[in-house]
């Protein structure tokens, strides 16, 4: 019985420490110092979105003079509010940044034991006085990725390595699907799912299946080059993917999608600095940045929209467009980019009438899809062919 | 081989109480030097490394919490290899049997419509359940076929590894978690409480250290505990005794497998609140649980220190990620050399050496 009781006593005591550790963190007052935390789920060198985040971590801790910046890296999911913790009280962070969809529920349940600390998750779609959301999207360079897919294919088989199928991913296929048909209405984009977000030996397998269907052209979503030096291997052309891939194939890499992170940190961190962000008004601050505010942008390397290999190549197939009339895909590409990234965005890859692949109309005549639908897509364009789990 | 002339190495029967806690002291304190000299080429005085380790670890309750969460699967895994090692059974497997456990425990919170009260007891019943299956079987092979236990229970990890990876990718990936490969949340009633807003989920900790205990009293004090014993020191004289070997080795399974598959259930329905992906689920508790058996010297309730001390150091590995910036695989590389030292140590448990005096 007396053990019994030493141990409710040990109990009672460790909860008393428990409440007071709670509240130590102070309100951050705006123009003093920011020390902002990064969590990151994978390894820096990782060669892609880690590796990305990374890069923009470092960029705007050389841009502003009252910013420091902390990181930790290869946090697994049940550590996020334990490592938040260690950063919010050894490390005094007052912003944190957790950078992977598995992070959260952790983020969550941290904002709400941190309240006067400020949080912005990557990906994700739970918010709260103190937790705000940020994307940087893809969707309209693949479109563009799309266009030249269609255009440099000779087999009219295109090869997609995806990691999972999740709204980011399929909503991605599916723009590049749409770029695909907008040229070449009998290309099909064939989709093999790897089930990882970093398995380079996954990414050949399915690249080589892919190359032995008859695909020419590869778009993937994979944290490594395998699909570009793979593709290479075999002859075949392919899009670099979140980092610079240029280099890993200079006459096989037509174009692909880069990111900005930083324009995102950046805008986030000086409103915090100027005070129009607070800890208690993040609820509905949700950043969806595309082309438009620079926080992705097209090419294989920065500075390098198109590789100039494919430049006559592309102006050498034409289509006709119901507004443009008879143009060539190189104008065509230049067009929408410019229709997309500049201010007053007047042109949507996912503007109706679209129909999945299924022949059910998606997006009326017309209409363009709400970002809410964009984040939540689980249907497939018309040309995918392949696996798509939770197809409705 | 033959020992120098001047090296007196003399046999100690059985080696006292003393004898076993001063060994293994010394080996850790060797370990533990032996750890300095690599944290001093990663430029960090070995000093300041173990002072934010035990000062990150338990010097303020956010770091205790986390280290009390981390003996949680150690302290069940651990005792449950106690008794397996006792039988001379080499249970690899702890982590299968863990995320066993932690299959048992989603499939029942999630699937099966039970009333809320009866949920969590439910879940704790059919992780041990499973946790046990998936133990036994390696037994039978062993006393039954003769089939080595280190490979069948170190290959099973990893069909367990692939029976939660497919179930979350395939017929459990939740419909609210927008294709990513996770199980839906737990409903509330199959979740843990925790103390305050910690990972510590108490009534699983407090299972621990009452299971450590039956433990003690069952190696020690009963028919069965005495004869899993003499299978494991003497199995000849088992034989002779009339002792059943499978039945012997069967029960120390049931039980080494069962209080893993219990550390499962805790680690889903005390931390993460759904399935995920396996190596988030046990981070390799099935593994360091042999380190803190091995240094509890095969004693139950030494676990529940031992355990703590295997999460002082898991939790402090955090520490030394986030505050001095050194990579977490050190911890990983800290109890291959704890490891080392305990099973090199045992020489001198065994043996008296001393120098001989003429």
């Amino acid at each position: 019985m007396q053990r019994r009781t030493a141990l409710i006593a040990v109990m009672t005591a460790v909860l008393l420490m428990g409440i007071v550790a709670v509240g130590i963190a102070k309100e951050y007052v705006p123009g003093t110092p920011i020390v902002a935390g990064f969590i990151y789920v994978g390894p820096i060198g990782d060669y892609g979105w880690t590796h990305a985040q990374d890069v923009a971590r470092q960029i705007v801790d050389k841009e502003f003079p009252w910013l420091s910046t902390v990181y930790v890296e290869s946090v697994a999911a049940g550590d996020t509010v334990s490592t938040i913790d260690k950063l919010v009280n050894d490390r005094h962070c007052n912003v944190i940044f957790t950078t992977s969809f598995d992070f959260m529920n952790g983020t969550l349940a941290a904002a709400k034991k941190y309240p006067d600390v400020i949080f912005a998750h990557c990906s994700g779609f739970k918010r709260a006085p103190n937790l705000a959301t940020y994307m940087a999207d893809f969707y309209q360079v693949y479109y563009l990725n799309g266009l030249m897919a269609g255009a440099l294919t000779k087999t009219n088989k295109i090869g997609y390595v995806g990691a999972f199928p999740i709204p980011e991913l399929k909503r991605h296929i599916s723009a590049f699907a749409i770029g695909v048909r907008t040229v070449n209405p009998k290309a099909e984009v064939d989709v093999r799912w790897t089930e990882a977000w970093e398995n380079p030996a996954a990414a050949k397998e399915a690249t080589e299946a892919l190359v032995a269907a008859g695909c020419d052209v590869f778009a993937f979503t994979q944290d490594s080059p395998t699909v570009v030096q793979v593709a290479a291997e075999n002859g075949a052309l392919s899009f670099s993917h979140y980092s610079p891939m240029y280099r890993f194939a200079p006459k096989n890499v037509i174009s692909g999608e880069l990111v900005h992170w930083d324009k995102i940190y950046a805008d986030f961190l000086q409103k915090i600095y100027k005070g129009t962000y607070t800890a208690h008004n993040l609820q509905n601050v949700d950043y969806w940045w595309l082309l438009g505010q620079g926080a992705v942008e097209m090419g294989a390397k920065p500075g390098m929209p198109i590789n100039p290999v494919f430049i006559d190549k592309l102006k050498a197939v034409t289509v006709d467009d119901p507004v443009l009339g008879k143009i060539d895909v190189y104008d065509l590409i230049q067009t929408r980019l410019d229709q997309m990234a500049n201010p007053g965005i007047t042109y949507n890859p996912f503007q109706g009438p679209i129909y999945d692949r299924k022949g059910n109309l998606e997006v009326p005549k017309g209409m363009w899809m709400s970002v809410d639908s964009l984040t939540t897509m689980q249907w497939a364009a018309a040309g995918i062919v392949g696996p798509w789990p939770g197809e409705p | 081989m033959q020992a120098p002339k001047w090296l007196n190495i003399e046999r100690r029967p059985i080696p006292s109480g003393r004898t076993i806690f001063a060994v293994s002291i010394l080996a850790i304190v060797a370990a533990l030097i032996v750890m300095g000299i690599f944290f001093a080429t990663y430029g960090v005085s070995p000093i300041r490394a173990y002072g934010s380790i035990i000062g990150g670890a338990l010097g303020n309750w956010s770091g205790f919490s986390e280290t009390l969460r981390r003996m949680i699967p150690l302290l069940l895994c651990g005792v449950g290899l106690t008794i397996a090692f006792r039988a001379l059974f080499w249970n690899i497997g702890a982590d299968g049997q863990l995320l066993l456990g932690a299959v048992a425990a989603t499939g029942i919170a999630l699937f099966s419509g039970l009333p809320g009260p009866l949920l969590l007891p439910a879940m704790f019943f059919g992780g041990f359940a499973a946790g046990a299956l998936w133990g036994v079987i390696p037994a039978v092979l062993k006393v039954k076929l003769g089939i080595n236990d280190v490979i069948t229970t170190l290959m099973m990890n990893y069909i367990a590894l692939y029976v939660v990876l497919w179930l979350i990718h395939g017929p459990w990936r939740g419909p609210s978690m927008r294709g990513y490969a996770y199980t839906d949340m737990f409903p509330l009633s199959a979740r843990i409480p925790t103390i305050g807003q910690s990972h510590v989920h108490w009534p699983t900790l407090v299972l621990g250290i009452v299971l450590a205990i039956i433990a003690y009293i069952f190696v020690n004090r009963t028919r069965s505990g005495f004869e899993t014993r003499v299978v494991g020191e003497n199995p000849h004289a088992a034989r002779f005794a009339g002792i059943s070997t499978l039945k012997t080795v069967v029960i120390a399974m049931l039980i080494s497998g069962g209080l893993a598959g219990i550390a499962g259930v805790g680690e889903v329905a005390g931390v993460h609140y759904q399935l995920l992906d396996p190596t988030q689920i046990s981070m390799g508790y099935g593994f360091t649980a042999i380190i803190v058996a091995w240094l509890a010297r095969k004693n139950p309730l030494a676990v529940i220190v031992t355990s703590f001390f295997f999460g002082v150091l898991m939790a402090g590995g955090d520490v030394i990620k986030v505050n001095l910036g050194l990579p977490y695989e050190l911890i990983n590389v800290f109890n291959g050399v704890i490891m080392f030292f305990l099973i090199g140590s045992e020489v001198f448990m065994n043996y008296k050496i001393s120098i001989r005096r003429h």
